[in-house]
């Protein structure tokens, strides 16, 4: 969810009424935001809803007050056309295919609205654009720019510029090596030939998207007056959305909108287009979804605070919606709109009296109980997370590497696999409380992961359940004695016969059955699995498929 | 006090006590004359018993056969074994009992309790408590004030301790437990939940991709279909869908389940359980996510969410719903309520309730299921979803600061750790 840095002053001069924090805190939710923090007149806001990129920046949060408590309705954008044209190559096809753009003109740019733009442009990037990959954004000094502009393919090698931020001039390679950009963002070039530019019909370089603007033509002052910009990527579904959300909170800065054409090698379409859209709701499914009962005229008003044209009122409500937004698909979305107005906190809540019975599942239920025995017979319970590594479950168990469920992405290579036993968890535990007081007993309840090819998931969780016992001179019957009771108290009796197991001592190892299905194991940890955790005093462990007992 | 022998029946003794004597048993079964075979077949301790009758003067063996000699007058034997433990007998019963070790010698334990009378001393035995003779003796006094041995019990672990009260009064709110896999195809964790394949939306929290195994498997044609149906064009539902073209084997990678939500289309579509009408779901979970692991990000986390399904719920019953949870869970009588946004949802909400300890905090994230979701799964119902951020709450319970205490592997700090109230 975007965090965005707004001024309280600059807020309120959007909306046209001046506002205490604490009336901006109450405000603040017509635009599905949250004040995180302020201090002065720095405002940290949690914005909401990751589709509404309209809401990330001052200008949209702004709008959504206004509406509410100034005058609603839907914002009119008017468009003149520029005359500027951008042509895209066909070979861009593999490379970055798309673009839109646009004109803004007579801009006053100060402090508020230069950083307003950038955060904007980054979350919008980041946020919607999928960390520019859908979409890349830029803004460039229109009078630096000898229109047409082509949006073409060049070599590596084949063209060289001075990216923001920098003193000399570097080619794409280069930008992609030594540019901090570069070296963020190369992964989105990786692979092509040629890399996507744009470039003027004086051949001046204005960007190489989705990396770096040049430092000449892309870099916006206080001194620019008029912008051109644009976005580019794969899908025209992400890039006409972006930039329409950019151009109208310009314009609500008081930049003239223009437009320009955007000539595909199959065809012209002319952007931004912010012609708005219809789409219609039933009143009575407004007040079923609700719960309000609401006349059709009150919901009208409500949807006029929330910054829609009504085109026909009555029991089906048509309207018009603005077109930064795509988040509307279904009535639903208008509904919300039309509560959001209303004030949740306007809202009695109501409780539904519905009769049910509440319940655990079998599983939890007979965890619990078995808990309860071990902790009778003096264990501690642990728990342990279900992510743990190949070391652990493998090597240091003396076990040879098998296959386990693994994760690609892993953020720590300490947690990268899903545990297929709880044995290893109890000997970290041990391991990392050598200088605690012993006699140590402890057990864990918990899932293991297990393949299985048979299953949807390709896997399967077990409830398991495993304990280990730790002091001068513990020894195998003792925990046999335990699990003799354990299984007991279940309700079951277990059979102990011979086994071999590369974590346990030769000799001192047995599998545990119940009505002849193997459930488990108990033994004593070999000497050489306790040098490989460093725990100095021998140990003993079970553990058993709670789910089979 | 007199001094008395007394004396107690042994284990064979008290046998015989139930079963009667052996020799006894043998006459009973002795009409005129039996075979020795035979009678071994239906007599226990048949040589003790044959032996006795013989030295008794009852029967004699002649050639294989036992004959009556005389039967004495009517008794079981049980008689003597009964007296024996009053020290009612003669001389001869007495030594004939001793010598078919019958009866033992009883401890005297007044003899070794009466050497106490009039000392000071420790242990209050069972003689002296039994004897009477504890009102002749002094007990020492303890030194009552001094510290015992520090005794660590078996308890459970604080944050499942947590986990049970919660799960306890979510039973007392009428709430029934669903359970789902760690490991889940993208189409639960995603698809039957309205969040398409290439949008925002799916990027909503990050996740974990596997490496091993890869894909899973589909649900039934019915559900898939639809569920494809709702994210090309919205399928009955009302809704214009994301338009686009959904992908069966995006759908089918498999996942670390990312968040609880994916149980609740397992149990509505009835792939993974029956759904009742009205009905109030819950589970609490392990989930997985990417995060970078600090103090308030650990590398998984448990959550707890659900949904509620009747007819005529509403947003107004789903603000209900919210703050019954929220006043039940933090004991706030005060909740407010924010906007928000979840790819599931519409209308969508956040709560907040102010915690007589901790002040305002923000518990849970909730909506009415989007149609798109809930309809293609075959419920025409009205669901409202909700998700509660426990991890916080536990934490305050157990005083803690750091989310990664919360799985501690501190021995100590397990061993003190107090109930929760």
């Amino acid at each position: 969810m975007p965090t965005l840095e707004i001024s309280h002053r600059d807020l309120c001069g959007l909306v046209g009424k001046n506002m205490n924090i604490d009336d901006i805190k109450e405000a603040i939710l017509f635009a599905k935001a949250e004040v995180e923090e302020h201090s002065g007149d720095l405002i940290k806001v949690d914005s909401k809803d990751t589709n509404r990129p309209d809401l990330w920046s001052t200008e949209g949060i702004a709008r959504e007050i206004r509406g509410r408590i100034v005058s609603g309705g839907l914002p009119k954008y008017e468009i003149k056309k520029s005359g500027i044209t951008i042509k895209i190559d066909k070979k861009l096809k593999h490379t970055r295919p798309y673009t839109v753009g646009a004109v803004i003109k007579d801009l006053e740019i100060d402090e508020d609205v230069l950083s307003q733009m950038i955060q904007l442009q980054e979350k919008v990037s980041i946020t919607f654009g999928k960390n520019r990959r859908e979409v890349a954004i830029g803004a460039y000094d229109l009078h630096k720019i000898k229109p047409p502009i082509k949006f073409t393919t060049v070599k590596p090698d084949g063209v060289s510029f001075i990216p923001l931020e920098f003193k000399e001039k570097l080619t794409p390679k280069q930008i992609l090596d030594k540019h901090p950009k570069g070296k963020e963002y190369r992964h989105l070039l990786e692979g092509f030939k040629e890399y996507p530019i744009f470039i003027d019909s004086a051949g001046e370089v204005l960007s190489l998207p989705p990396i770096i603007n040049s430092e000449h033509t892309g870099k916006i002052t206080k001194f620019t007056k008029d912008i051109f910009i644009e976005c580019s990527g794969f899908d025209l579904k992400f890039l006409v959305p972006a930039l329409n959300v950019i151009v109208t909170a310009l314009a609500d800065r008081g930049g003239k909108i223009e437009s320009v054409d955007v000539i595909y090698p199959d065809g012209k379409i002319i952007t931004p287009d912010l012609a708005p859209k219809e789409f219609t709701v039933d009143a009575d499914y407004v007040n079923k979804v609700s719960g309000l009962n609401l006349k059709p005229k009150e919901i009208c008003k409500l949807l006029e605070q929330a910054r829609y044209e009504i085109k026909k009122h009555g029991k089906r409500i048509k309207v018009l919606y603005p077109a930064y937004r795509q988040d509307i698909m279904h009535p639903r979305d208008v509904i919300e709109d039309v509560i959001i107005s209303y004030g949740y906190n306007q809202i009695e809540p109501k409780s539904p009296k519905l009769v049910t019975v509440g319940s655990q599942s079998p599983k939890e239920d007979v965890s619990n109980q078995a808990a309860n025995i071990m902790v009778g017979m003096g264990f501690q319970e642990i728990l342990s997370y279900v992510l743990t590594n190949k070391d652990s479950i493998f090597t240091k168990m003396k076990i040879p590497v098998k296959h386990v469920v693994e994760i690609e992405n892993k953020v720590s290579s300490n947690w990268c696999v899903f545990r297929n036993t709880l044995i290893p968890g109890l000997l970290e535990f041990l391991s990392k409380n050598k200088h605690r007081e012993y006699p140590q007993n402890i057990f864990e309840i918990g899932d293991v992961v297990l393949l299985d090819e048979t299953k949807e998931t390709k896997t399967r969780d077990i409830r398991k359940l495993a304990a280990a016992m730790i002091s001068n001179s513990v020894g195998y019957e003792e925990l046999s004695s335990i699990l003799d009771a354990f299984t007991a108290n279940m309700g079951t009796e277990c059979k102990l016969t011979r086994a071999t197991h590369p974590s346990f001592i030769r000799g001192r190892c047995a599998n545990i059955s119940v009505k002849n299905k193997k459930v488990g194991i108990i033994g004593e940890i070999h000497p050489a699995v306790l040098n490989n955790w460093g725990i100095e005093k021998s140990v003993v462990v079970m553990e058993l498929n709670l789910e089979k007992l | 006090m007199v001094k008395k022998e007394t004396y107690k029946l042994t284990a064979e003794g008290e046998k015989y006590l139930k079963e009667g004597l052996p020799e006894v048993r043998l006459l009973k079964i002795l009409k005129k004359s039996i075979s020795v075979t035979e009678a071994q077949k239906k007599v226990d301790n048949f040589s003790i018993a044959l032996q006795w009758a013989k030295k008794n003067g009852w029967v004699k063996v002649e050639s294989g056969k036992i004959i009556i000699v005389e039967k004495p007058e009517a008794s079981d034997g049980v008689d003597i074994l009964k007296k024996a433990s009053a020290g009612d007998l003669t001389e001869k019963q007495m030594s004939m009992l001793l010598s078919r070790k019958l009866i033992k010698k009883g401890h005297d334990i007044s003899k070794k309790a009466e050497k106490l009378i009039g000392k000071q001393i420790n242990n209050l035995t069972p003689a002296l408590i039994k004897t009477g003779l504890w009102k002749k003796i002094k007990l020492k006094p303890y030194n009552v004030l001094a510290k015992g041995k520090t005794v660590y019990p078996g308890k459970r672990q604080p944050y499942n301790q947590f986990l049970l009260q919660v799960r306890r009064k979510l039973m007392e709110l009428g709430f029934k437990e669903m359970t789902g896999p760690m490991i889940e195809t993208e189409f639960w964790n995603f698809d039957a939940l309205f969040q398409a394949q290439n949008h925002p939306s799916r990027d909503w929290t990050q996740t974990y991709t596997l490496k091993y195994p890869k894909t899973g498997k589909l649900p039934n044609k019915k559900t898939v279909s639809r569920v494809k149906a709702a994210h090309e064009n919205g399928w009955k539902t009302g809704s214009t869908g994301w338009g686009y073209d959904w992908d069966h084997e995006k759908a089918s990678q498999l996942m670390p389940r990312a968040h609880d939500t994916a149980i609740s289309p397992r149990y509505l579509s009835g792939f993974s359980g029956k759904v009742e009408i009205p009905g109030k779901y819950f589970n609490i979970v392990r989930c997985f996510r990417p995060d970078v692991i600090d103090a308030t990000h650990g590398v998984e986390f448990n959550q707890m969410g659900g949904f509620v399904v009747a007819e005529d719920l509403n947003f107004k019953s789903l603000l209900g719903i919210l703050k019954e949870i929220a006043t039940k869970f933090t004991g706030a009588d005060k909740v407010r309520f924010y906007t928000d946004y979840y790819p599931f949802t519409e209308p969508s909400v956040q709560v907040s309730a102010k915690h007589p300890e901790m002040g305002w905090v923000e518990l849970a994230g909730a909506g009415i299921f989007r149609s798109e979701l809930t309809e293609p799964l075959g419920i025409k119902e009205p669901v409202i979803a909700w998700g509660f951020g426990i991890d916080r709450l536990a934490m305050h319970k157990l005083g803690i600061s750091d989310i990664r205490y919360l799985f501690s592997q501190n021995l100590e700090w397990l061993r003190n750790s107090k109930i929760l109230r």
